[in-house]
């Protein structure tokens, strides 16, 4: 379908009239800016096919406030080969006409002639809404409307089919889908759509068989229980019966009986031992007793003897210690008086020695004292010259403090003196040859100097008298200073005896001289007697006192000497004497030790003697013998008894052994017990058989086994049913996945030639990009390769820009579908693709020139600047209402 | 001359688990039913003796109720019944027979023998030799003590025993309680009743198996009869007569479908059973849409009609040919999903059921629109 003129009059902005004429059959630009009527001119065209001339609801054509205008669209067009023309009024005016050559259509007739061409539909009241618009509604895109493109898909499905159909030549399953649709509610009855797990009936099924045959293995483990008794029961009866029969017990009852009699008489046997034993023991006592008796008798004849030999002894040896003292005592007067001679010749060696001695110390005394005689002489000397240096030495006295006084005072004079005649007027004076003058009343001649310190009178003889009083104050006082100082020095050499300081210093001299001699004098007295001179007289007065007391003793001495005869020395003497002492001690002890042991020796004899008599009167006891011959009488019949009683002890001893009493008690109790045994085992058999009896009563009367058949039934029914809802689910399954993929294949081959026009729009926008299309022809996943790698993406997850983009070459796509089928296409492009970048914009430019090539085109900008490169001229809505 | 009725296997208690619970409600109360006909079957022949080899209840742990049902049975015969417990009611410590004992359920004229040894009915001149079984399981042959029991002169020797005898069943079978071959003629027996096998079957001129009185499986061959024994006198030789007792046929059937005209045939074979029979049907071959539809609705009727029918089509292919497609509308992708159903049930594994039954659904979904698509137009 092709435009070739448009005419709009009281329509809207454009209450004068507006043409456009001329349309190029491809690309047709028409620009203007906002408000300029590019909108108004896209409604006029929608209402001019869409409204119905009559139709109350259009007021909003009329121009505003106009209310008598009738809005005229007038369209000259060429679809078909066939050129026609509509003419339609609104509102005022209804009117409307569709021309074509001669042939003219009026009012609705027009109207419906119109739809079929351009294939859609009128509304049957009311204004034209989106559902009315088939065709034109796809392709006539609004403004802001190009990116949603569902809906008017879905109200154009039926022609884009129709197109298929018939491109194709095809026809499709004329119920295929109600078919698929009815199998997939039946699967879903049995498997859930999701995970086809069991649902509903079959999984119904499947649980019921579950519980059967859980029910069927419990049946099957209370039979096997059942059986397992019943085979217990018969084994209990068989060994109940055999013992029954048998009684093995009984057997080792009387076993254990026998064991037991056996067991007594062993014990018996035991009895008659012990006894026999005891009276074995008691004749050994008897024999022992007879025994010791019978040997008491012996002995108190042996003792007799015993007692003879013993004293007989006992004197002997009593009199060799008699023997022995004897010579002792004679051994030690010898030893005593050899003991006293060296003692005498002791005493004479010592008094000897004495007297020697004392006479040495006489000699010695008797010098020392001379010595001390001497020192004592020469000692008083020495005293006597220390005491006159001593008195000397107090006589000239002086000490050296005093001295040195006085030298400070003739110092002090001295300076005195000087600060005198410092402040003293100096006279001097030179007189004439032979002129004297008189100073107070001393006379001076010739030439001198005189220092007046006090008033003095100076006689001038012949000329009178000059009284001359000295200046300065002081003078007078150290006048004064120096009298008194010459006072105290005066009085200071008085007292020291002396007349100057010349002869204090000679008198200190003499002093040390005598000082000197008093210390000579000193150092010799010393040496002569260093602790002094009655330390020496003491000395000698004790020297004199032992020497009389040395000469006292040797004349003591002298009465015993007897020096002539030939003595030996002392310590000889002494060793002698020594030896004299130990001997004769020696032999005393020896003779004390003698004199014991002789008297020892005599009380053993009287001893032994005392005791021969005792033993001597018993062996004379008179009643002795007749007790002697008893107790042999009993020792003979105690013998017999025991030879008696060894012989049965011996065989009961042997009769014991051999009844072996240990293993009989044994016996006792392994019979007694295996019998125990026996009959507690039978009589738990006994209960234990009628406990099993009554449960298996019970439990037959469960009647398990034709319950389990009865379970069997069921749950075998129960199987059939879950494998043949099985079998069902899986062939429903089955069905469904073969006929979705078959209808998707068939899908996919009827959408074939709208993939194809897709694909070529496709590849100028996104090269090597692919876009599905759905069951409903609606753009779905599309799948592009970039630098980024493959992404996919649904069409409604696109960016707005992009949404428009795919939205305008699905159109364009949809365009050549219907174009093929034969069907009129007309493109309106109402400021689309505003949301374009430049890039992008340029690709879509490149698909719109391509589609022009085909179909016409009317697209409204106010960017012109956008499409100069569209090779068409653009026309200025502004140019047009102007023209 | 001596009459007896020999029977065996009865089996009380028995549920058939394989069929649905009504069926198999039938079928174990078809067990009663028999034993009942046996008691009027002896009573009209005139019977001087009943012999049971043993497996009279199917286990120990009936019901005290089915004890009591199973005796009250009996009432039909007042002469005297001989019974032996077998492997499924052996003669254990505590078993079915002595609850029976204690219940009081045994009638006067009933010998249970439990224990082996030989039994004397004066009046007839008969020695029942029993050899019950004690235990569940024995590897011993327990009529090999016959020959040794004495019967006074002149009276009718009969063995009566349960198990396998040697050499005559299937080869390799693990035979449990064995039965040597010719133990009638060794033991002097006038008559060897046994009991053990299913089916009726007789093993030497004095040795029977009577098999069960009501069929109770599918490969029991001969079964659902008793024997009339008649023995003129001591030492000679039985005349026996099988006499068929059994309610219900066990079918098993057995077919392959490879041209269209194998389904008339199968249905046709379908339509000759009735009430009484217990069918199993095992399918096999290839069969297409339109064969498989009236196949299913054959089988349909045939399960109202029979007494149980299972029927086990899992060999058997579906091979829809275009006219089945286009009698079902299967345009579009549809067409393409029965094609591909078609190849896949070929596939060897499991996928090869799932698709013929996926298959079935669809077409049957397919023809439910057609229908309803009829049924508006």
């Amino acid at each position: 379908m092709k435009l070739t003129r448009i005419r709009i009059e009281q329509f809207r902005q454009f209450r004068q009239p507006l043409q456009i004429a001329g349309l190029d059959p491809g690309l047709n630009l028409f620009t203007g800016p906002n408000e300029a009527g590019k909108s108004t001119v896209v409604a006029a065209i929608r209402a001019a096919f869409f409204e119905r001339h009559r139709s109350g609801s259009v007021d909003d054509l009329r121009p505003w406030g106009d209310a008598s205008a009738s809005p005229t669209v007038e369209l000259d067009f060429e679809t078909g080969g066939v050129a026609y023309r509509l003419s339609k009024s609104f509102l005022v005016r209804k009117r409307c006409t569709l021309s074509s050559g001669a042939q003219q259509f009026d009012g609705a007739d027009a109207e419906d002639r119109l739809a079929d061409l351009l294939g859609f539909r009128h509304a049957g009241r009311g204004a034209s809404a989106a559902e009315h618009w088939g065709i034109p509604g796809l392709l006539w895109i609004q403004q802001g409307t190009a990116h949603d493109i569902r809906d008017p898909v879905a109200h154009a499905t039926d022609h884009l089919r129709t197109a298929l159909n018939t491109s194709l030549g095809e026809v499709a399953s004329s119920g295929g889908d109600a078919v698929t649709d009815k199998v997939e509610a039946l699967r879903n009855e049995l498997l859930t759509p999701a995970n086809a797990t069991p649902r509903g009936p079959y999984k119904e099924a499947i649980e019921i068989e579950a519980g059967l045959a859980e029910e069927i293995a419990a049946l099957d483990a209370d039979i096997a229980a059942y059986r397992n008794k019943v085979d217990r029961l018969a084994a209990l009866r068989r060994e109940h019966e055999a013992d029954d029969a048998e009684k093995p017990w009984l057997a080792l009852r009387a076993q254990e009986q026998a064991a037991r009699r056996k067991f007594d008489e062993a014990k018996a046997l035991g009895a008659r031992l012990g006894e026999a034993q005891q009276r074995a023991r008691r004749i050994e006592d008897t024999l022992a007793l007879l025994h010791s008796q019978l040997e008491r008798h012996g002995t108190e004849q042996s003792e007799v003897e015993q007692r003879r030999a013993a004293l007989s002894a006992a004197e002997d040896k009593l009199t060799a210690a008699q023997a022995t003292a004897q010579q002792w005592q004679r051994r030690s007067s010898e030893a005593a008086a050899r003991h006293d001679a060296a003692r005498q010749a002791l005493n004479r060696a010592r008094q000897r020695d004495t007297r020697a001695t004392l006479a040495r110390q006489l000699d010695e005394l008797t010098r020392r004292r001379d010595a001390a005689r001497a020192t004592l002489a020469q000692a008083d000397t020495e005293a006597g010259r220390l005491r006159s240096a001593r008195q000397q030495m107090a006589a000239t006295e002086l000490r050296s403090a005093d001295l040195a006084t006085l030298r400070a005072q003739q110092q002090d004079i001295r300076t005195l003196r000087l600060r005198q005649e410092a402040a003293a007027t100096r006279l001097r004076f030179t007189l004439d040859d032979g002129r004297v003058i008189r100073i107070g009343e001393e006379g001076l001649t010739g030439q001198g100097e005189r220092l007046l310190t006090e008033a003095t009178a100076v006689t001038l003889p012949g000329l009178g008298r000059l009284d001359i009083t000295p200046g300065g104050a002081d003078l007078a006082d150290l006048g004064r200073q120096e009298a008194a100082l010459l006072d105290r020095h005066a009085a200071l050499l008085a007292r020291l005896g002396v007349g100057s300081l010349d002869a204090a210093e000679a008198r200190l001299h003499i002093y040390m001289q005598h000082q000197a001699d008093a210390q000579t004098a000193e150092a010799a007295l010393k040496a002569r007697a260093p602790q002094g001179l009655d330390a020496l007289r003491s000395d000698l007065a004790m020297l004199e006192g032992r020497l009389a007391e040395v000469t006292q003793s040797l004349a003591r001495l002298a009465g015993a000497s007897d020096d002539g005869l030939a003595l030996p020395s002392v310590n000889e003497a002494e060793s002698q004497e020594e030896a004299a002492r130990a001997s004769a001690a020696d032999a005393a002890k020896q003779r004390a030790a003698a004199d014991i042991a002789a008297a020892n020796a005599q009380s053993a004899v009287d001893a032994a003697l005392r005791e021969l008599r005792s033993a001597q009167a018993m062996l004379d006891a008179p009643e002795r013998a007749a007790r002697l011959a008893a107790a042999q009488r009993a020792l003979n019949e105690a013998l017999a008894g025991q030879a008696v009683a060894a012989a049965d002890i011996d065989a009961l001893t042997a009769q014991c052994r051999d009844a072996r009493p240990d293993i009989l008690q044994q016996d006792i109790t392994r019979f007694g017990g295996s019998a125990e045994q026996l009959e507690r085992s039978a009589s738990l058999r006994r209960d234990e058989l009628t406990r099993l009896e009554v449960e298996l009563q019970t439990a037959g009367a469960q009647g398990l086994d034709e319950r389990r058949a009865e379970r069997a039934r069921d749950h075998a029914r129960a199987a059939r049913r879950a494998a043949e809802l099985r079998r069902r689910a899986s062939a429903l399954d089955h069905l469904l996945t073969l006929l979705r993929s078959h209808r998707s294949a068939l899908t996919r081959r009827l959408q074939a030639p709208l993939q194809k026009h897709l694909d070529r729009y496709l590849q100028l926008l996104f090269p090597n990009a692919k876009l599905d299309i759905d069951d409903q022809l609606f753009p779905g996943a599309m799948m592009r390769a970039d630098f980024n790698g493959a992404e996919s993406g649904c069409f409604e997850e696109f960016s707005f820009g992009a949404r428009e983009q795919m939205g305008v070459i699905s159109r364009l796509a949809y365009a050549d579908l219907l174009r093929e089928a034969g069907r009129p296409t007309l493109i309106i492009l109402d400021d689309a693709l505003v949301h374009s970048d430049d890039e992008r914009l340029a690709r879509m430019k490149r698909v719109l020139f391509d589609a022009a090539t085909r179909h016409q085109i009317l697209l409204f900008t106010c960017h012109p600047e956008n499409w100069r490169d569209m090779g068409v001229a653009a026309r200025s809505l502004e140019a047009l209402k102007a023209a | 001359m001596l009459k007896l009725l020999h029977t065996a296997d009865w089996q009380i208690g028995k549920l058939y688990g394989q069929f649905e619970p009504d069926d198999a409600a039938l079928l174990a109360e078809a067990r009663f039913a028999a034993v009942e006909r046996l008691a009027q079957l002896a009573s009209v022949q005139g019977v001087h003796m009943v012999l049971v080899a043993g497996d009279v209840f199917d286990a120990q742990g009936v019901a005290e109720r089915t004890i009591h049902r199973l005796f009250n049975c009996l009432r039909g015969y007042v002469g005297p019944w001989v019974m032996i417990p077998g492997n499924h009611d052996a003669a254990l410590s505590e078993s079915v027979w002595t609850r029976a004992a204690r219940l009081g359920a045994i009638p006067p004229n009933v010998t249970v023998c439990l224990a082996p040894g030989a039994v004397q009915f004066d009046a007839l001149r008969v020695a029942v030799l029993a050899a019950p079984l004690t235990q569940r399981i024995t590897h011993s042959d327990l009529t090999s003590a016959f020959a040794a029991t004495d019967s006074p002169a002149g009276f009718h020797r009969i063995g009566l025993a349960h198990g396998s005898v040697q050499g005559i069943l299937a080869e390799g079978i693990d035979s449990s309680n064995p039965i040597a071959a010719g133990r009638a003629a060794e033991a002097r027996l006038d008559y060897l009743a046994l009991g053990d096998w299913h089916g009726c079957r007789q093993v030497d001129a004095r040795t029977w198996y009577s098999g069960t009185p009501e069929t109770d499986r599918f490969r029991a061959n001969d079964s659902g009869r008793a024997l009339i024994v008649e023995i003129a006198a001591p030492g000679a030789e039985p005349v026996v007569t099988p006499v068929v007792t059994g309610q219900y046929r066990w079918l098993n059937e057995r077919a392959t479908l490879q041209v269209a005209s194998d389904i008339d045939v199968l249905l046709e074979r379908l339509a000759t059973f009735g009430h009484v029979d217990v069918v199993q049907l095992m399918l096999d071959g290839e069969t297409d849409l339109a064969g498989h539809a009236r196949l299913r609705d054959a089988l349909a009727q045939t399960q109202g009609r029979v007494r149980s029918f299972t029927a086990d089509l899992s060999a058997l292919r579906i091979a829809p040919t275009d006219d089945d497609i286009d009698a079902l509308a299967a345009d579009g992708y549809l067409g393409d999903v029965i094609a591909e159903l078609r190849t896949l049930q070929g596939s060897g594994d499991g996928k090869a059921e799932t698709a013929r039954d996926a298959l079935v659904l669809l077409a049957g979904l397919l023809r439910d629109r057609c229908t309803s698509d009829g049924g508006a137009s």
